[in-house]
């Protein structure tokens, strides 16, 4: 983590995609045990991943995380929270009128 | 530290090749990533409250609802080319923010569970995210039904990872849990005795659903009692902040969603101050306060918010120079409106030592 620049890290992953009935889920796991930080950006590459009605897609993959300075570390730690009603789900979409 | 999730999620309306075919629609979910303390959480000792704990955990490892979300002959089919436009749109939103919602918790648990280290929490998190992602594939199917698919492309997009403090998490989750326990709760007891206004079959299976719901809150009151701190001091500020804007929310989006609540049979000014009274109720297990809401300024306000964002959304719409001078005021009222609800008195609860509570409304 640069103070100025930020850097930027290749790392190998592993994206499970799950579009069952029993089960709707979507997760990227780092293969090599790297950590996100706040302000970091994660890109997967590759072509979107589709996973059939009724099936569970495992793919490795690799993520380009792109390191926030620690001036954005610090700026995402402190003003993230603001950002709260996010956490807030119940019912109904944001748009105040459909 | 680190990560989560909550899902947005956005509508795209594909070409169709016959005209007279109903339109296919892709949602989109496109999730919002968080990171946290993760050393904080994994530094939570449930010593406290280990009696309670056990039993929570002991529930959830039993799994009550794992046969229950299977779709039976109480599935009726539902035409949904044959629903008035108006309704169509806000029970698909309806379905569609549902979805979201359990989408993000999932997202959200499993990688908590993934970074901590802290055994307890990381089981808790673990059958919280097994039953979230269950939620979704249901409420995914009933939207398949409507031709409507989720496209989980979201993952090769660029995320960007904000921040959240654990108790944030704690206050939001815990009232979203539990608000969301009362929404269901509210709506299935009414459809039991109004049973002609039951417009979908999913209605039928939210008595056991809600339980997951109630279950999840009691994890998070008990997170929250292993650390006095938490509901305390300064922070009963932010609890105070935390309901006055998931009510006042609450409140303005029901409102937006007349044609849905009237095919309901449902009064939307009645269902929201059962649904504040219900959680009001069940708070008292861990937060010091509660809003009064038979205080006359209470109504008055949620009123003056609600009119306040309806004139936003107007000017949101016009957009431009004119959209923007429209929103000054509207702003104005708004902000004032929500301070007043924040500067209400609020009632004191006398919290007990076991929050522990069960679902019986």
């Amino acid at each position: 983590m640069g103070i100025f620049l930020r850097t930027v890290e290749k790392v190998p992953c592993t994206v499970e995609v799950s579009h069952k009935f029993e089960s709707l889920h979507a997760h990227v796991k780092f293969n090599n045990g790297a950590v996100v930080h706040p302000g970091d950006e994660v890109l997967v590459s590759g072509e979107p991943i589709s996973a059939p009605y009724g099936e569970v897609v495992i793919e490795d993959r690799e993520a380009t995380i792109k390191r926030a300075t620690a001036i954005e570390r610090l700026w995402t730690r402190l003003t993230g929270d603001f950002e709260f009603m996010e956490l807030c789900e119940f019912s109904f979409s944001e748009e105040t009128t459909l | 530290m680190n990560v989560q999730t909550s899902v947005k999620a956005s509508r795209e309306t594909n070409e169709v090749t016959e005209t007279t075919e109903m339109a296919k629609e892709t949602t989109l979910l496109s999730p919002r990533f968080y990171t946290t303390d993760f050393d904080e959480l994994d530094r939570v000792d449930v010593t406290p409250i280990r009696e309670s704990w056990d039993e929570i955990m002991e529930e959830l490892r039993s799994d009550p609802n794992k046969n229950h979300f299977k779709k039976n002959d109480d599935w009726d089919s539902v035409d949904f080319e044959a629903i008035e436009p108006e309704l169509r749109k806000e029970l698909i939103d309806f379905l569609v923010s549902s979805l979201t919602a359990e989408f993000s918790g999932c997202v959200l648990y499993k990688e908590m569970k993934r970074r901590g280290s802290n055994k307890e929490i990381c089981e808790l998190f673990s059958h919280m995210s097994r039953d979230e992602a269950r939620h979704a594939g249901f409420l995914n199917d009933a939207l398949r039904e409507a031709g409507l698919a989720v496209n989980l492309g979201f993952l090769t997009r660029k995320k960007k990872y904000t921040y959240f403090k654990p108790k944030f998490i704690y206050y939001a989750t815990y009232l979203s849990e539990k608000i969301g326990y009362a929404r269901y709760i509210t709506i299935f007891r009414h459809l039991e005795k109004n049973p002609d206004n039951r417009i979908h079959p999913i209605f039928k299976w939210f008595k056991e659903w809600c339980n997951d719901e109630f279950r999840h809150g009691e994890a998070f009151a008990l997170l929250m009692k292993t650390d006095p701190k938490l509901t305390s001091g300064i922070n009963k500020l932010w609890i105070r902040f935390f309901l006055v804007a998931v009510y006042a929310t609450m409140h303005v989006r029901d409102h937006a969603r007349p044609a849905f609540h009237k095919a309901l049979g449902i009064d939307i000014d009645w269902y929201d101050d059962r649904v504040y009274r219900v959680c009001n109720e069940i708070s008292r297990q861990i937060f010091p306060i509660e809003i009064d809401l038979d205080n006359p300024k209470w109504k008055r306000n949620l009123g003056r918010i609600r009119e306040a964002f309806f004139a936003l959304d107007k000017a949101n719409k016009r957009g431009g120079f004119i959209g923007f001078i429209m929103k000054v005021a509207p702003g104005i009222k708004a902000l004032s409106a929500f301070i007043s609800l924040y500067l209400m008195p609020m009632k004191k609860n006398q919290v007990p030592d076991n929050p522990r509570l069960a679902p019986t409304f």
